[in-house]
C-alpha cells in the first residue's frame, strides 16, 4: 500500500493488554522463600551437626522425587524447577527432631507431596500446608522417633542425647518440671535467651527464633509475606500464654515462630484479604494454645494451622475486598 | 505491599490498588513534537465510539484539507487531513474493528490549502454554537476512548456539575505525547480548558498531572497566571494538582477521586458527582474547533519502544499508516515481537502494518522480547497480588478460577462487570495468568446471555 519498503517482523504476537509484567514469578517467590530459610538451617547445622543436613537432604529428595513422578504420571511439564516442592521438603525437615533416622524424612516427603499436593492437582490446588501434613503423617507413622530423637545443642561437639523437649517436660511435669529445668540453667545464663538464640533441644528449624526472624525479615522486605497472619498468630498465642507456668518460654518455644512466619503464610492455603488473614491468624494462635494447654500434645501449631487451612475457602468468601465504588458492596 | 497500606508520598492519589511499572518515558520525554506528513493517508471511517460512519466521497474525488469525507448520521464527522485525490474507498484494516471501510487519499499539498486562522469573536460564541463547532470538527476523546466530545459536553438539563477535571496524567508507560503538548502548547491547553469550563458552566477547573511530569505542571501554572483566567469572561479558577505517579491515575473514576475526593458510584459517570473529565489533547482540539474552525485532522502520538530505531513524538495526519511511521523513524531496532497502538497496559497489538493512526491513537510502540511479557501461565497460587493491585477492589483471582472450570456466569459476584480492563491484575500476577482476558471473556458471556433473554 505504501511506498516505503518496510516488512513486518518475522513473528508478531497478538494479545490484549497488559503487554508488560511486574517481573516477579512464582518460581522467584519460592526460591526466595527457600533462601530465607538458610539462616535457620545453617544455625541448626552449627548446633546439631551433620545429621541436620542429612535429614534435610533426605526430606527434600523425597518431596522432589514425588513431585517429579507426579508430573510424569499426569503427563505435565515438571514443576520441580519452580522450587515449591523443594520448599515443602525444606520446611518438613525443619519440623523434625535432628536425630531421626535418615530414611524417615524421605518417606515423609513422598507422603506429603502425594497426598497433599499431587492428588489435589499440584501447585495451587492443595487445601493443606504440604509440609505440615507430612509432619502429621510422620507423627502417626513414627511416633517414637518423632518425639524422642532430640539432640542437645552445642557449638562444637554435639552430644547425642535423647531427651524430651522443654515443652514436653513442662506438659508432663508442670511447675515442678519447670523448676528443675530452671535450676539446671548455669549461673549467669537465661533460659529465654537460649530459646531466643537457639541453644536448646528442638526440631531442626524451630530452635532459633532469631534465625527465623532474619529469614522472615528478608521476606517482608521483599514484599513476599505480609504481617497480618504472623502477628495475629503471636497475639493469639500470647492470649493463651498466661495459662502456662512459663509464659515467656511458651512464647519463644516450639514451632510458633516457624509456623507463624513460614507455614501459615503459605499463599495457597491462607486467606487473601487482611481481615480474613487476621481471623485466620488469631484462630491459629488460639487453637495452638488450646491444644497445648488442654490437648494431648506439648506442641500445637502444626494442627492449629491445618485446622485453619480448612477454613481458608470460607474466610475468602466471608471477608471480601472492599469495592471502590459507592454502593458496590460485595453481592 | 506492606503491613498497612501506607503511601510513600503525601501527594494525592486514588484510594486503592494500582501499580507503578517502569516508566520508559526517558525514551521520548525530551524530544520536541515533530511533524510528519506521509504521501498517502488511509482513513478508516469509524473513528469514534458509537454508530458507524458513512463515506461521503468516491474514488478520484478531489478533496481539500478539512473537507468532510465521512459522517456518522447526526454525529461526528471525519475530515480530509490533507488535500489530494481520493485513490480508493474500500475495505481495509482497522486498529480495533479488524476491518472497516477505508478512504485512501494521495496527498497533493498546494499553496491555497486552508490554514485555519484564528476567528474573531470566538470567545463570545453562544454555548450551543460552540457545541456544534466541536461536533462538526469531529472532536472525540483523544486520550484513547474516542467518545464523541460534544455528547460528553451536552449535559442533561438536571445535571449539577461544579468541576471540570482536565486529565494530564498520561499514566501509561512510554507515552509522552500529552506531556509534550502540556509543555509546548500550554496556552492552548489552558484556553481549551477554559472553553470547556464555559460550555459546561463551571467556575472551577483542576488539571491533574502526575508527579513524574513536574515541568509540565510548572509550565501550566505559569501559563494560567499569565493568561489571567480569573479575569476572563466568565472567570474560571484553574489549578494544577500534582498527583502520585501511579497507574491507572488517568482512569476517570480514579482521577476524580484523586483530585476531588469524590467517589463515582457503581456503573455511573463522573457526572453523577458533579465532575466532567477531559483529556489535555481533547481540550486543545476543542480550542482548535471553536477558535480556528479547525477539525481533528491530525494528532500527536508517541512512537517508542526499544524496537524502533529513533523514538519520536510525532504530529501526523489522521490516517498515517504504521508502515510509513516505521520508515520515518528509521526502521526497527532489535527483535520486535509486539507492535501496539496505545500504551503497554491497555494498548492493542496489531499484525498488519497497513493499520493506520486513528483519532484515538496515543502511542505506537515497538516492543522487543526483553520489554514485553510473552509466556505460559501457571495455576493461581492465591498470593492476592491481583486483589491488592485492582483499583476497583475486584477479585480477578476468583474470576480466573471460575473461568478455568467453565463457569463464566457465576463471576458477577467477584465484580466482573465493574472491571474496566486496566490490566493491573495481569501485570502483577507472578503466575502470568491472563486475568484481564478472563474478565473480558466473562463479560462477553454475560452480554451473550443478556441478548438471549431480551
Amino acid at each position: 500500500m505504501s511506498e516505503a519498503e518496510v516488512t513486518s517482523p518475522p513473528t508478531l504476537h497478538l494479545s490484549s493488554g497488559p503487554h508488560i509484567a511486574s517481573g516477579r514469578t512464582t518460581a522467584q517467590i519460592m526460591w526466595m522463600v527457600n533462601l530465607s530459610l538458610l539462616p535457620a538451617l545453617l544455625w541448626a547445622w552449627a548446633v546439631f551437626g551433620w545429621p541436620v543436613l542429612a535429614i534435610t537432604a533426605s526430606s527434600i529428595l523425597g518431596c522432589i522425587s514425588a513431585e517429579y513422578l507426579a508430573c510424569r504420571i499426569a503427563k505435565t511439564e515438571s514443576t520441580v524447577p519452580d522450587g515449591s516442592a523443594f520448599c515443602s521438603g525444606l520446611l518438613l525437615a525443619f519440623t523434625l527432631p535432628p536425630a531421626i533416622p535418615i530414611w524417615m524424612p524421605f518417606i515423609g516427603g513422598v507422603l506429603a507431596i502425594v497426598f497433599t499436593k499431587a492428588v489435589f492437582g499440584g501447585l495451587g490446588y492443595n487445601i493443606f500446608n504440604v509440609a505440615l501434613v507430612g509432619r502429621a503423617m510422620m507423627m502417626a507413622t513414627f511416633p517414637v522417633e518423632m518425639t524422642t530423637r532430640w539432640l542437645t545443642p552445642a557449638l562444637g561437639n554435639v552430644d547425642a542425647v535423647s531427651s524430651a523437649t522443654v515443652l514436653a517436660q513442662i506438659k508432663l511435669g508442670g511447675q515442678e518440671a519447670l523448676n528443675k529445668i530452671l535450676a539446671a540453667v548455669p549461673d549467669g545464663g537465661h533460659l529465654w535467651l537460649d530459646f531466643f538464640l537457639g541453644m536448646r533441644a528442638g526440631s531442626v528449624g524451630e530452635v532459633s527464633v532469631l534465625m527465623i526472624m532474619l529469614g522472615a525479615a528478608f521476606l517482608f522486605w521483599k514484599g513476599i509475606i505480609k504481617l497480618y497472619i504472623p502477628l495475629s498468630i503471636l497475639v493469639g498465642v500470647a492470649l493463651m500464654a498466661p495459662f502456662s507456668p512459663a509464659p515467656t518460654i511458651y512464647m519463644l518455644s516450639g514451632g510458633i515462630w516457624l509456623g507463624a512466619f513460614f507455614m501459615a503464610t503459605d499463599y495457597v492455603t491462607s486467606p487473601i484479604t487482611p481481615k480474613g488473614q487476621i481471623i485466620f491468624g488469631l484462630g491459629i494462635g488460639l487453637l495452638t494454645g488450646i491444644i497445648r494447654n488442654w490437648g494431648g500434645y506439648p506442641e500445637g501449631i502444626c494442627y492449629a494451622i491445618m485446622l485453619m487451612n480448612i477454613l481458608t475457602p470460607a474466610l475468602n468468601d466471608w471477608f471480601r475486598p472492599k469495592r471502590l465504588t459507592a454502593g458496590g458492596a460485595p453481592s | 505491599m506492606s503491613l498497612f497500606s501506607w503511601r510513600n508520598s503525601a501527594l494525592p492519589t486514588f484510594s486503592r490498588g494500582g501499580v507503578h511499572p517502569d516508566e520508559h518515558k526517558e525514551l521520548t520525554e525530551n524530544l520536541p513534537i515533530e511533524d510528519f506528513i506521509p504521501t498517502n493517508v488511509y482513513l478508516p471511517v469509524s473513528q469514534s465510539l458509537g454508530a458507524s460512519a458513512e463515506p461521503l466521497v468516491a474514488k478520484a474525488a478531489k478533496v481539500k484539507r478539512g473537507d468532510v469525507i465521512a459522517k456518522v448520521p447526526g454525529g461526528v464527522s471525519l475530515h480530509a487531513p490533507v488535500s489530494g485525490i481520493v485513490k480508493g474507498v474500500a475495505t481495509g484494516p482497522h486498529a480495533s474493528l479488524v476491518y472497516d471501510t477505508v478512504i485512501t487519499i494521495q496527498a497533493k499539498p498546494s499553496e491555497d490549502d486552508p490554514q485555519f486562522p484564528e476567528q474573531s469573536g470566538w470567545q463570545a460564541l453562544p454555548v450551543a454554537q460552540m457545541l456544534e463547532c466541536i461536533r462538526d470538527a469531529g472532536v472525540v476523546g483523544l486520550g484513547g476512548a474516542a467518545f464523541p466530545t460534544y455528547r460528553k459536553l451536552s449535559l442533561p438539563k438536571d445535571a449539577k456539575v461544579d468541576t471540570l477535571v482536565i486529565n494530564g496524567s498520561e499514566c501509561e508507560p512510554y507515552l509522552t505525547c500529552d506531556y509534550r503538548l502540556m509543555l509546548e502548547e500550554s496556552e492552548k491547553v489552558v484556553l481549551g480548558s477554559w472553553l470547556i469550563a464555559k460550555i459546561i458552566g463551571v467556575a472551577n477547573c483542576v488539571i491533574g498531572v502526575e508527579d513524574n511530569k513536574q515541568p509540565a505542571a510548572e509550565k501550566l501554572r505559569q501559563t494560567i497566571a499569565e493568561l489571567g483566567l480569573d479575569k476572563m469572561d466568565p472567570p474560571v479558577k484553574m489549578t494544577v494538582v500534582i498527583t502520585q505517579t501511579r497507574y491507572p491515575q488517568g482512569s476517570e473514576k480514579q482521577l476524580v477521586q484523586s483530585l476531588t475526593g469524590r467517589m463515582v458510584p457503581k456503573g455511573g459517570l463522573p457526572l453523577a458527582v458533579g465532575v466532567v473529565v477531559q483529556n489535555v489533547a481533547t481540550a486543545i482540539a476543542c480550542l482548535d474547533a471553536i477558535r480556528n474552525g479547525k477539525p481533528v485532522i491530525e494528532r500527536v502520538l508517541t512512537v517508542s519502544g526499544r524496537g524502533i530505531q529513533s523514538p519520536k513524538n510525532l504530529r501526523v495526519p489522521i490516517g498515517t499508516s504504521v508502515e510509513d511511521i516505521i520508515a520515518h523513524c528509521g526502521g526497527y531496532a532489535g527483535d520486535v515481537v509486539k507492535i501496539l497502538l496505545g500504551g503497554p497496559m491497555m494498548g492493542r497489538t496489531i499484525a498488519d502494518l497497513d493499520v493506520s493512526v486513528t483519532k484515538g491513537t496515543s502511542g505506537l510502540l515497538f516492543l522487543t522480547a526483553a520489554e514485553t511479557s510473552i509466556t505460559h501461565y501457571q495455576p493461581c497460587i492465591s498470593c492476592g497480588e491481583c486483589v491488592d493491585a485492582c483499583p476497583m477492589g475486584l477479585e480477578p483471582n476468583r474470576v480466573s478460577q471460575y473461568m478455568e472450570v467453565g463457569r463464566p456466569l457465576e463471576t458477577q459476584q467477584f465484580g466482573v462487570k465493574e472491571c474496566f480492563e486496566c490490566g493491573c491484575c495481569s501485570y502483577s500476577c507472578p503466575s502470568h495468568r491472563p486475568l484481564v482476558q478472563f474478565m473480558q471473556v466473562a463479560k462477553a458471556a454475560y452480554r451473550r446471555q443478556e441478548r438471549k433473554t431480551k
